[in-house]
C-alpha cells in the first residue's frame, strides 16, 4: 500500500470525525449557497414586478401649470402627489426616486405651439434601485409626447407617419437563460470560492495544525517520503472539498425543484447534465486550492498565521468576476488559460447553455492543472525545510 | 548499531550563529542501552534529530547498521524506531488507529500490524485504552501510544528522546522494564536524558554531552575511573564542568 494512500485515508477519516468541520462543509455551506441565490432572485423578481405594476407615487412640482398632463399621467397608474420643498435634495437623500418638475412657462409655450419644458430629477448613480422607476416615468412622458404630437399633425391634415421616418423594431435574441441577473453573476463566484477554499480547514489542520499538536515530527520519522505525505494531504483536502461541492450543487438543484417557480428567476435553474459539467469545470480549481492551501499551511508558522492569509485567498477568485462585471468582453482563448477567469467564463457559458469546444476544455483544464502542479512543487519544497518540523 | 561520526550543526539566530552540535562522535551497540546524558541545551535533541534524518548535519556522518543516513534516509528511518521530543498523537483517532497509521507508513502488512499491536499493548500495559480516542489521554497514555507506534515495524534500533519526561513513577517504571526487554531482544537502544540517576540505573554505556561536545564516553565504571571520583553524580558534575541544568 503506498504511503500517499495511507496518508489520504487517515486525513479524510480524521476530518470526517471532526463534527464541526463536517457540519460547516457538508451542511451549512451547501444550504447557504442556494438560499442566498434563491433569496436574492426571489426578492429581485418581486421588486421588479412591484415597480412595473404597482401604482407609482410621483411628486410633481408645478402641477398647476399642466393639469391635462397630470390627469393623463394619473390615468396611467400614477398618483400625483405634492412635491417636497427641495426636490433636488429629496432625490439626493433617496427620499424620492424621481421627481417631475413642470416649467412655469409650460402653459404659455403649450398654447404657442412651442416645446413645453418638463424636467425629470433623478440620480443616475443608483441604476439598480431606481432605474426601473425612472424608465417608467420617462416612457409615460414620451408616450404623452407622441400622442399629442400625432393629434396636432392630424389637426393640420398631415399623416402622423410623416414625422416618423424610421420604424425601429427590437428583436431580443437573449435566451431566457442569458438574461443579465445579479444572482447569475454571483453563482460562478460562489462556486469558485467554495472550490478554492472549501478545504481550508482540513489543509491548515493537516499541516499547520499537525505541527502545532507536535505530531508532524513523528510522522516525518517514518520512511514515507515528504512528497508522498503532501500528496496524500492535498488529495484528502481535494476530496473533502469535492464532497462539499457536490452537496452544494445537489442542494442547489433540490432548492429549485421544490421552491415555487413563479417566485424565482428560473434562469438560475440548472439541469443535471449542466451540473455535471460545472463539476468538471471546477475540478482543476479544487486541485489548485488544495495544493495552494497546503503550501500555505507549510509556509505559515502557526494555525493562526495560516488563517491570516485567508482574505487574500478569498479575493483571488473575485478578480475575474469583477473584471467580467465591469468589462463584459467576448471570450478569447487567452482568457481560458487564466485560472478563475477561465472557469468563470465556462460556468457562464454552461448556465447560458452555450456550446464549449474541445479546445476550450483542454486549455481551461490544462492550464489550471499545470499551475496546480507548480504549486505542488512549491509545497513539496516547503515540506523539505528543516524548520517545518524542528521548530522548537 | 548506530554510529555518529563527528556531527556538527549550527543554527542562525538573527546575526549570531549558534553551534548546537560541535563534533559529536559515539557508537551505540546492539544488545546495549546507551544513554545520551547532558544538561538542557547541551545539543542532545539536535544530535538525535540528525540521527533520525530530520536534520541534515553540516558535517559528519551517521551510520545505522552500516547504512549512511545521508545516502539512504528512508532506509535508515525504516531501520529506526523513533520517539521524538514531539510526541503528539491524533486526537480523533483511537490509540490503535494511531499505531496502525504508522505501521502502514512503515510498510508493515495489515495482519502483522494487528499482531504487533497486541504484543506492544501487552508489554506497555495499554489494553484498557487501546480502542479509545486519544482525546483526553493522560501524558502517560500518550507516551505509551507514541512508543508503540514507533516500534510497530519491529525496528532493530530504538531511539528515544527523553522518554520519561513528564511521566509518573509507575509509568516510568513500566517504561524502564520495557527498555530492558528491548535490550534483552538484542536491540540497540539509545535514549537521551538530563536525569543522571535514570541514566546510571538503565545504561550499559553513557555518552555525556555538554556545549555540543562529547565530554565523556564509557561504562559507569569507566567514567568513575576517568574522574577519580567514586560517586557517579560527582563524576558527572566534574566532566560537565558545572551543575547547571543537570538536576532540573
Amino acid at each position: 500500500m503506498s504511503a500517499w494512500w495511507t496518508v489520504f485515508r487517515k486525513e479524510l477519516l480524521d476530518a470526517l470525525r471532526d463534527r464541526r468541520m463536517v457540519l460547516v462543509s457538508f451542511v451549512i455551506m451547501p444550504l447557504a449557497v442556494p438560499l442566498v441565490l434563491a433569496g436574492m432572485s426571489a426578492l429581485g423578481a418581486r421588486k421588479q414586478v412591484e415597480k412595473l405594476e404597482a401604482t407609482l407615487e410621483l411628486p410633481v412640482a408645478g402641477a398647476e401649470h399642466a393639469p391635462n398632463l397630470c390627469a393623463w399621467l394619473a390615468s396611467h397608474n400614477l398618483r400625483i402627489i405634492r412635491p417636497p420643498a427641495d426636490p433636488d435634495a429629496a432625490v439626493r437623500e433617496q427620499e424620492r426616486e424621481v421627481i417631475l418638475r413642470i416649467d412655469k412657462s409650460f402653459a404659455e409655450d403649450w398654447r404657442a405651439g412651442q416645446p413645453a419644458r418638463v424636467e425629470l430629477i433623478f440620480d443616475s448613480s443608483r441604476p439598480i434601485q431606481s432605474g426601473t422607476t425612472i424608465n417608467r416615468v420617462r416612457g409615460l412622458l414620451e408616450g404623452y409626447d407622441r400622442e399629442v404630437g400625432s393629434l396636432r399633425l392630424l389637426a393640420r391634415g398631415i399623416h402622423p407617419a410623416v414625422s416618423n421616418p424610421l420604424q425601429i423594431a427590437s428583436r431580443d435574441v437573449a435566451t431566457p437563460e442569458s438574461r443579465f441577473d445579479l444572482a447569475q453573476q454571483l453563482l460562478p463566484y460562489l462556486l469558485l470560492l467554495l472550490a478554492f477554499i472549501g478545504g481550508m480547514q482540513l489543509a491548515i489542520d493537516a499541516t499547520a495544525g499537525e505541527r502545532e499538536r507536535h505530531s508532524l515530527e513523528p510522522l516525518l520519522t517514518t520512511p514515507a517520503s515528504r512528497e508522498a505525505i503532501i500528496s496524500g494531504k492535498i488529495l484528502a483536502t481535494a476530496a473533502f472539498t469535492l464532497i462539499s461541492l457536490a452537496a452544494t450543487l445537489l442542494a442547489y438543484r433540490i432548492a429549485f425543484a421544490i421552491l415555487p417557480g413563479e417566485r424565482l428567476d428560473m434562469s438560475l435553474d440548472v439541469p443535471v447534465a449542466a451540473l455535471a459539467k460545472l463539476f468538471v469545470v471546477i475540478l482543476p480549481i479544487v486541485m489548485l486550492g488544495a495544493t495552494l492551501l497546503t503550501a500555505l499551511a507549510a509556509f505559515a508558522r502557526s494555525h493562526r498565521e495560516a488563517q491570516g492569509y485567508l482574505p487574500l485567498l478569498i479575493f483571488l477568485p473575485m478578480i475575474p468576476t469583477l473584471f467580467l462585471m465591469v468589462a463584459p468582453v467576448r471570450t478569447q482563448l487567452w482568457m481560458l488559460a487564466v485560472p478563475f477567469l477561465s472557469q468563470n467564463q465556462l460556468i457562464l457559458r454552461i448556465l447560458r447553455s452555450e456550446p464549449i469546444s474541445a479546445q476550450d476544455w483542454a486549455v481551461s483544464m490544462g492550464c489550471s492543472l499545470l499551475l496546480a502542479g507548480v504549486a505542488w512543487f512549491v509545497a513539496a519544497r516547503l515540506y523539505h525545510r528543516e524548520e517545518l518540523a524542528a521548530s522548537s | 548499531m548506530i554510529e555518529a561520526e563527528d556531527l556538527r550543526k549550527s543554527f542562525r539566530s538573527g546575526r549570531r550563529e549558534i553551534r548546537a552540535v560541535d563534533g559529536v562522535s559515539f557508537c551505540a551497540h546492539d544488545g546495549q542501552i546507551t544513554g545520551l546524558l547532558g544538561p538542557n541545551g547541551a545539543g542532545k535533541t539536535t544530535t538525535l534529530r540528525m540521527l533520525y534524518t530530520l536534520m541534515r548535519p553540516d558535517a559528519g556522518r551517521v551510520l545505522v547498521d552500516g547504512i549512511d543516513a545521508a545516502k539512504d534516509p528512508s532506509r535508515v528511518r525504516y531501520l529506526l524506531g523513533v520517539l521524538p521530543d514531539a510526541r503528539g498523537v491524533y486526537k480523533r483517532l483511537t490509540a490503535r488507529e494511531n499505531i496502525e497509521y504508522f505501521g502502514r507508513l512503515q510498510g508493515v502488512a495489515p495482519a502483522l500490524i494487528s499482531e504487533r499491536i497486541e504484543r506492544l499493548a501487552g508489554a506497555l500495559d495499554m489494553r484498557d485504552f487501546l480502542d479509545r480516542r486519544a482525546e483526553g489521554f493522560s501524558q502517560g497514555q500518550r507516551t505509551k501510544t507514541a512508543v508503540a507506534r514507533a516500534l510497530v515495524h519491529d525496528p532493530h534500533n530504538v531511539l528515544l528522546d527523553e522518554p520519561t519526561n513528564g511521566l509518573d513513577v509507575m509509568t516510568t517504571r513500566s517504561l524502564r522494564r520495557f527498555l530492558h526487554g528491548l535490550k534483552a531482544d538484542g536491540r540497540c537502544v539509545l535514549f537521551s536524558s538530563h536525569l543522571m540517576p535514570e541514566v546510571a540505573q538503565l545504561c550499559d554505556r553513557i555518552v555525556v554531552i555538554a556545549h555540543g561536545r562529547v565530554v565523556a564516553d564509557g561504562t559507569p565504571d569507566e567514567i568513575r575511573e576517568l574522574t577519580g571520583l567514586p560517586d557517579l553524580e560527582d563524576a558527572f558534575v566534574k566532566v560537565i564542568g558545572s551543575e547547571e541544568g543537570l538536576f532540573a
